[in-house]
């Protein structure tokens, strides 16, 4: 379950563009108290206003992800301001979630992750580094496309449904902001990040065949297709 | 999971939310016009339940069988997240890894973790080419995680080969996770990436390690890994995911 690893797209110049946020009850630890204690997590998260969150996408209430993230031992949100992260670990190492017995992971930047460790007075423990993608790459999406479907590391977000997405914005048939909904709904874990995809979308309009006066770009697109 | 051909109203919705585009159009030719129906590959379709939980198809003629058989059932267990592995507990194709480590402590400063993704990111892939990998960790003395479902799968652990009958089951991702001594895994990273190259010819893989900070959080096994990607062609990622120890704090197990 690598689910938040591999997100493409992230740079050093735009710091703070996102954190994902994943708490977790070890299976051996699982109990009453930890249940508890992972429900007052998630009412937590939710405080702090993630972007997104688990359960989300499918429509469920905040009462209920609270219940159902309780129960499952697990919860994932991802936050848009890295400000809201570091009074969120700092809430959740002052209140002792961790002695309950669950572990928090965060995943982003490594530069965003040590400024959110130094706010809270933590170090980071055990890290997860990837090294790339392998094998037939060409059977890859281009990379934009990579930077929204990678937001799922289930590999739900269809490379097929986000050229789709962009064809219905250039048409003027959605706002970005509505396709960055409708990107997000596949992952159930809450992990897409709407404001960043909203904004890659917009990116990719730009360089779209079906908007007026990018007639050239379709030209190229043809001539490729066909060399 | 199938389209039911007496709902279904043509209207092509739902032809793109399929991860593996297995919604395709089936055309019938006849002398003076052709028909279509919309259907779903049995071959192409991981069974991820992307389609159906969606709810696009406003008529609901996405369906799923009343049973999955086995071992088609892989399928779900690998693609869909909301799928719970018997053998894990655990929602999801892998493992709790390095998310829970402040707790387990599997990853010490002595070893480094290992995950081979294959079929990510959107690909998809069959326990074929996992098998490739699984059999190549052998090869390289690796530790097999315990707890993952690709263990379950296993004919054999000490070889890394699968079950015959699991072979030709595709999958949206499937991970082998796996250990090595810290002073043995940059040399298993260089002929892990040349072999996967070379051998995963109908899909990709991602690979990520797995290792212990350092008291004071500084990262050294990613500086040994920017080095060494230097002279192995990779550059590692600029993100990636950060255990940062609460539950090690204050009477935990650091």
């Amino acid at each position: 379950m690598t689910h938040t690893l591999n997100r493409r797209g992230l740079e050093k110049d735009r710091p703070g563009e996102e954190i994902c946020v994943l708490c977790m009850i070890h299976h051996k630890n699982k109990n009453e108290k930890s249940s508890k204690a992972m429900r007052e997590l998630v009412k937590t998260i939710i405080r702090y206003e993630p972007n997104n969150l688990i359960g989300r996408p499918l429509g469920v209430s905040n009462e209920d992800i609270v219940g159902l993230c309780g129960a499952a031992g697990v919860a994932t949100a991802v936050f848009t301001d890295k400000d809201a992260v570091r009074k969120l670990v700092q809430e959740i190492k002052a209140k002792g979630f961790g002695l309950s017995g669950i572990s928090v992971v965060l995943s982003g930047l490594f530069s965003d992750i040590r400024d959110v460790c130094e706010y809270a007075g933590l170090t980071e423990h055990t890290s997860n580094y990837p090294v790339g993608i392998y094998g037939k790459t060409s059977l890859l999406p281009d990379y934009i496309t990579l930077e929204i479907a990678t937001q799922c590391g289930h590999g739900l977000v269809s490379r097929h449904y986000i050229k789709d997405v962009v064809r219905r914005i250039s048409k003027g048939r959605l706002t970005a902001q509505e396709g960055a909904e409708l990107l997000s709904k596949p992952c159930v874990c809450g992990i897409v990040n709407k404001k960043r995809t909203e904004e890659i979308l917009l990116k990719m309009v730009e360089q779209s065949p079906f908007v007026e006066g990018n007639e050239v770009n379709y030209a190229v697109r043809r001539k490729r297709k066909f060399s | 999971m199938f389209i039911d051909q007496d709902v279904c109203e043509k209207c092509l919705d739902c032809r793109t939310v399929c991860p593996v585009g297995a919604i395709q159009i089936a055309e019938t030719k006849f002398v003076h016009h052709f028909s279509f129906q919309v259907v779903i590959d049995y071959e192409t379709c991981v069974e991820c339940d992307v389609c159906r939980r969606l709810s696009i198809c406003p008529q609901g003629a996405i369906k799923q069988v009343d049973e999955i058989p086995y071992p088609r059932i892989l399928r779900a267990a690998f693609s869909d997240p909301m799928f719970r592995h018997a053998s894990t507990a655990v929602l999801g194709r892998g493992t709790e890894e390095m998310k829970t480590n402040d707790v387990k402590n599997e990853f010490t400063k002595d070893n480094v973790g290992f995950s081979v993704e294959v079929g990510r990111p959107g690909v998809a892939a069959y326990f074929r080419d996992l098998e490739k990998v699984t059999k190549k960790i052998v090869a390289l003395g690796g530790d097999f995680a315990s707890y993952n479902p690709v263990i379950a799968l296993m004919k054999d652990k000490s070889t890394g080969a699968l079950k015959e009958e699991v072979l030709n089951e595709k999958v949206l991702s499937a991970i082998a996770e796996f250990i090595m001594p810290r002073q043995s895994a940059l040399n298993v990273l260089a002929e892990l990436i040349p072999f996967i190259n070379t051998e995963l010819k109908e899909t990709v893989a991602t690979i990520s390690l797995i290792a212990r900070n350092e008291d004071d959080g500084e990262h050294s096994f990613l500086r040994k890994l920017e080095a060494h990607g230097k002279n192995h062609g990779y550059i590692p990622y600029l993100n990636g995911k950060v255990n940062i120890g609460i539950a090690a704090v204050k009477g935990g197990n650091s």
